[in-house]
């Protein structure tokens, strides 16, 4: 067992002992100690406002009936009217159903896949055959969606690549691309392919971080490969690891419209289409900003209802929470 | 490396082997693509055009593609300003993000809550493009200059919440030592905390530094000067142009629109190159604990 | 349905002005003017002629244009083109011009109108591309009304219109108002240039002339596959892939072909929206629609249609046509006859353009593939902050005379054309450039070639189809009648946003049964119940939108 003066970093509550006196005085006493502090925080916080709170009032687009001519605060009011023609489509529940299911695939297998890959690398001894895993693994991440998702339509046609493996292999041909119930893999399992490498990058980081005075107590302690991975170096990510699933977490309601679009077509609909696609469908349309900004503002009012369970769970588990 | 005794046991051995297999089949799997792509680039367009399947070489191998591609003098005007976006933006960056990390990881300091709920609120909500244009645009006059491809993705709030993950996990203890020898909050950043996170600061760098070379969406929106292209925007419009699949052309002209199948690898090559040089570099600073020895107390 | 304009509209913008043909023989009169203009005499509001220079001072007038990618390919600015350097020199008036970013158009013109700082023309599709349609831009007072300034300043382009009421009627709003400098093709020939294409060579291997009735294609489809006609075993005797615009309902590739008319119009309806004198319907209601689904269904069970059309893209498709298994599709004249031709060099592979297919041998096709004589894309409207009104609209209206309309469809004599049996003849400078197509090279110096505000004339399109094929096919599409298209109707933004809500149902639900009853994974029955699904979403609401727009358009003046 590791026993190493370095505590494992976790968030605690906010200490007690800042309850005395009264709320001014604290407030007084807190500047003035962490001056610098808030010195460093003035810049960034400023470029927040600026750029994030500044433009943040067109966010009521989704309440409007938006023309660029009469401006945001011009155009006319149209309360919930976009969100009723959202949630009045007879295919709500698919979007979002598919929606979820497709970023909870991804979470459960996505998510694990480059911190597994930055353990197994880890355990490389060859420095040289290292450094070109992590260089080759990380080059699908550069690939436009376009090039990846024609070559996965070439490959996997009807007479493509894929089913003329299979025939050899006496099994019939699949087509793929048309089947629904293959789309969910096929959108996963190629996102997974193309970030898994790249997405290995800051767990590989995180555990350069680990202090390997652990590693040797571990050792001195009788501990194999297998166990020090396990007590030394997981928990040594783990802060890592948790912050990022909050994070991933809190998109749940996102699917990227670009690689639905070049991946679907009307027979996989049924799984296929997303929020976005469907949104994207509509803008192509009529243009609607405020219908689009609507369903955007639900998504993120979602998202970060999960992110605050996500976290809330994290600090009731292990302490570890984002603020 | 997890530890300097090699182990020999029977287990370990075998799991070795089966880890190099894995990833020897892994590289395998996510090299070919970027192969096809190379491969492509250096094909005749009408071999390519009526491919099928795996390619495993160019088909006809030429460097038209590359040619058009570099000829065109905005090419090296595109280089040149991506430099300066990536080396600039990068720099301010990594400014203002250590600063809020370093801010955001101390502990005993009274608002960060709701700085912290303030800057993660942001991740969600927004206003959207028309309001964000008429700022940078209009009220800041950013437009058309540097400053519309820097200022406004100062800082990326994934990776400021990466790097305040990663300097809280900086000892306490040594924090608190530096403090009794009478450093300030400054000096504990440059002086500490920095040097105990290069993994993840190498990381974050990466991650800005790709952000501004793959970055077109600004510069589309706000550049009007061609003299500020940057190389993406260059790679998009030769490749548009070139690619008149949107055209109607004509026969005599045959073999003038074909090379935009290839030009469109070419580009991806072009763009991608000096990425696969970069990382090398960068790879250095992942040996683990190389420098925390060196400041134990 | 403005959809298919919208497309359409589209596949001009980006490129050459239209992929038609006619035959050489076929010597259209340039149709904007009779050959001897008098200036407007008589008429109580007679305008002024247009006397060249118009300014004596050097006026500057800013103008925002998308710009061609043909003309992007080598050059920054359409003031480099060679007409557009001429003009300034005959009028006197400077244009500085304003590109977006290709492909950025939309997103940038809606950040323009957002900014309230307007250039003193903007040219763009104001039928299909501003929120609320061109109505609303004048209401908004982003351009202005045009009808009494042209009466005044403009008499080239009143006289065209006063020429052609049918286009006057497609290029004002439903008030009657006229809001911009359209860009007008004049002749059939150019309004057509998609149709049926087939393999000449393999026609001929199995002995059948090229089919009219839909049984003709079913023997040729079957005889493609039974007599394994390229040799290679895996023949796909047709595709109905079609490719369009990304995104949208337009990018059903799947059914690209269907919704061009080609099949289905021999039962007089559509895929979307069509109109039978004055009525407004829709396609997938009508029981002849259960007919066409069950015909392409049963083609598609006996192996003769490419089993992988839902899911192809460009890539695919052109790797099927040039490997040479495929052996019928929809195709443009160009970009896809012309494409074809040039990328594969195996002397044997030919193509023939067949006819639209009909129900009986004799019959007349209802509806093929036509576009409307104003698309929408390439007008020019005058913006509200234009302090040069009067100049601008004479500027503008010279592309409308005689002399304007040939320096914009020809260029300068003896430079970009000539004469030759006193029709304008394109130079070798532009059909033979040793760096650049055709099209990129006649762009150089004209802008007959892809859009604009002036007149398109057919003597282009006449030479810029080089292959003999290319113009046979033409003529053979031109044969339907397509009385039964939707004109360019224009709903009110209330009306486009319910409708685009709709439809965006609509869509989804037609797409998906299609695909699935066509290639088999759903019965006949799934098709029957269609019309019952879509009436649920509420197709009726988006016919009645049609029909208030379409009942407005024709009570247009």
């Amino acid at each position: 067992m590791s026993s190493s003066a370095r505590t494992i970093p976790f968030r605690r509550a906010p200490a007690a002992s800042l309850a005395r006196g009264s709320l001014r005085a604290r407030i007084v006493a807190d500047l003035r100690r962490n001056r610098y502090i808030y010195l460093m925080h003035a810049p960034v916080i400023a470029y927040y406002v600026i750029f994030h709170y500044g433009p943040m009032y067109g966010a009521i687009i989704a309440f409007k009936d938006y023309s660029p001519a009469q401006g945001i605060l011009g155009s006319p009011w149209i309360g919930l009217q976009n969100f009723q023609d959202f949630f009045g489509s007879v295919y709500i529940v698919r979007l979002i159903r598919n929606t979820l299911a497709i970023n909870v695939l991804d979470i459960l297998f996505g998510f694990p896949a480059p911190i597994i890959l930055a353990l197994l690398l880890n355990e490389l001894t060859t420095p040289h055959f290292k450094r070109w895993v992590q260089t080759i693994t990380y080059l699908p991440h550069f690939m436009s969606l376009v090039v990846v998702v024609g070559i996965m339509i070439d490959f996997l046609a009807r007479d493509g690549l894929i089913n003329n493996l299979l025939r050899i292999g006496g099994i019939q041909s699949t087509a793929f691309m048309q089947n629904a119930s293959w789309y969910w893999i096929l959108y996963v399992g190629s996102s997974i392919w193309q970030s898994v490498g790249w997405g290995s990058i800051i767990f590989l980081a995180a555990i350069a971080n680990v202090d390997p005075s652990l590693y040797e107590a571990a050792v001195v302690d009788g501990a194999n490969r297998w166990r020090q991975m396990w007590h030394v170096t997981l928990p040594g990510i783990m802060p890592m690891i948790i912050t990022l699933l909050i994070l991933r977490i809190g998109m749940m309601m996102s699917v990227g419209y670009e690689k639905t679009i070049l991946m679907y077509n009307p027979s996989t609909y049924d799984t296929a289409d997303v929020i976005s696609s469907y949104v994207y469908r509509k803008g192509v349309l009529g243009m609607d900003y405020g219908f689009s900004a609507a369903v955007g503002l639900f998504n993120s009012v979602i998202n970060f209802a999960f992110l605050f369970a996500a976290n809330r769970l994290s600090r009731r588990a292990n302490q570890m929470t984002l603020w | 490396m997890s530890t300097n005794v090699i182990r020999c046991s029977r287990g370990e051995q075998t799991f070795s082997v089966i880890n190099i297999v894995l990833l020897a089949l892994l590289m395998l799997i996510t090299a070919y693509p970027l192969l096809y792509v190379v491969f492509a680039s250096l094909s005749d367009p009408s071999s390519i055009v009526a491919y099928r399947g795996a390619l495993l070489k160019p088909l006809g191998l030429t460097m038209d593609a590359y040619t058009r591609v570099l000829q065109n003098p905005m090419i090296a005007i595109g280089y040149r300003n991506t430099v300066f976006y990536v080396v600039a933006g990068t720099a301010l960056n990594i400014t203002l993000t250590c600063l809020g990390a370093y801010a955001l990881s101390r502990q005993n300091v009274m608002f960060k809550r709701p700085i912290m709920l303030l800057i993660i609120f942001t991740l969600f909500f927004n206003g959207g493009l028309i309001p964000t244009y008429l700022l940078v645009g209009q009220t800041l006059h950013m437009a058309d200059t540097v400053w519309a491809l820097i200022v406004p993705t100062a800082i990326n709030t994934i990776n400021l919440i990466i790097l305040k993950t990663a300097f809280e996990s900086v000892p306490v203890s040594l924090e608190e030592a530096a403090r009794i020898d009478g450093a300030n909050d400054f000096t504990i950043l440059f002086r500490v905390v920095l040097p105990l996170s290069l993994p993840a600061l190498s990381v974050v760098v990466l991650f800005y530094a790709v952000a501004h070379w793959n970055a077109y969406f600004q510069a589309l929106i706000y550049i009007q000067s061609r003299d500020l292209y940057p190389l993406q925007l260059v790679l998009r419009e030769i490749l548009i142009t070139s690619n008149v699949e949107s055209m109607t052309t004509s026969v005599s002209s045959g073999d003038r629109f074909e090379i935009g199948q290839t030009i469109k690898y070419a580009t991806i090559v072009v763009a991608t190159l000096p990425i696969l040089l970069i990382y090398p570099f960068l790879q250095r600073y992942f040996v683990k604990g190389a420098l925390l020895g060196a400041i134990k107390e | 349905m403005p959809n298919d304009v919208t497309r359409r509209a589209f596949l001009r913008l980006a490129g050459v002005g239209s992929v038609a043909l006619a035959l050489t023989a076929c010597q259209t009169v340039t149709p904007s003017s009779s050959p001897t203009r008098a200036p407007a005499s008589g008429a109580a509001t007679a305008p002024e002629a247009l006397t060249l220079p118009i300014v004596s001072q050097p006026l500057t007038l800013s103008y925002w244009a998308p710009m061609s990618t043909n003309v992007a390919a080598s050059m920054k600015s359409y003031g480099e083109i060679a007409c557009y350097v001429e003009l300034e020199k005959r009028t006197g008036v400077h244009l500085d011009f304003q590109h977006p970013p290709l492909q950025q158009e939309q997103d940038q013109f809606n950040l323009l109108v957002a900014s309230g700082k307007y250039p003193d023309v903007i040219e763009f599709d104001w039928l299909h591309s501003y929120a609320g349609g061109p109505s609303k831009a004048i209401k908004d007072g982003v351009i202005v009304r045009l009808n009494d300034l042209i009466d005044k300043y403009a008499p080239n382009y009143k006289k065209v219109l006063s020429d052609h009421p049918e286009w006057r009627k497609q290029a004002v709003t439903d008030e009657g108002d006229i809001y911009v400098f359209p860009f007008l093709r004049s002749d059939p020939v150019l309004l057509t240039f998609i149709g049926p294409v087939i393999r000449q060579d393999w026609l001929e291997k199995v002995s059948l002339k090229v089919p009219t009735t839909l049984d003709d294609w079913h023997t040729m489809l079957k005889a493609f596959k039974d007599e394994n006609v390229n040799g290679l075993g895996s023949t796909i005797p047709f595709s109905p892939w079609f490719s369009s615009i990304p995104g949208g309902w337009n990018a059903w590739y799947g059914a690209g072909a269907f919704l061009e008319h080609a099949f289905i119009g021999a039962w007089g309806i559509t895929m979307g929206f069509y109109q039978v004198n004055g009525t407004v319907m829709y396609g997938a209601l009508q029981p002849e629609f259960q007919d066409f689904t069950n015909l392409i269904r049963t083609w598609f069970s006996e192996g003769l249609v490419d089993p992988d059309f839902p899911s192809t893209d460009q890539a695919s498709f052109d790797a099927k046509v040039t490997s040479g298994r495929l052996g019928s599709m929809v195709a443009l004249d160009g970009n896809g006859i012309g494409k074809y031709m040039g990328l594969v060099k195996d002397p044997t592979f030919k193509l023939v353009g067949a006819p639209y297919p009909m129900m009986k041998a004799g019959d007349k096709p209802l509806l093929g593939q036509r576009d409307f004589n104003y698309p929408g894309g390439g007008s020019a409207a005058i913006s509200s902050q234009n302090k040069h009104v009067t100049e601008s609209i004479k500027e503008l209206d010279y592309a409308y005379s005689d002399d304007g309309h040939i320096l914009f469809n020809f260029g300068i004599q003896g430079d970009s054309y000539t004469l030759e049996s006193g029709k304008p003849t394109y130079t070798a400078k532009l059909m033979k450039d040793p760096q650049l197509p055709p099209a990129q090279a006649m762009s150089r110096y004209i802008r007959g070639n892809f859009n604009g505000p002036f007149v398109q004339d057919a003597g282009y399109i006449m030479q810029y189809y080089q292959l003999q094929v290319q113009k046979d096919a033409l003529q053979t599409w031109l044969a339907p009648s397509d009385e039964r298209q939707m004109p360019p109707v224009t709903p009110t933004q209330d009306e486009s946003r319910r409708f685009a809500s709709i439809m965006n149902d609509v869509n989804s639900k037609f797409q998906e049964v299609f695909t699935k009853v066509v290639n088999g994974s759903e019965p006949m029955d799934t098709m029957a119940g269609l019309p019952g699904q879509l009436k649920q979403i509420g197709i009726d609401d988006a016919i009645k939108i049609q029909q208030a727009a379409l009942d407005r358009y024709n009570k247009r003046q």
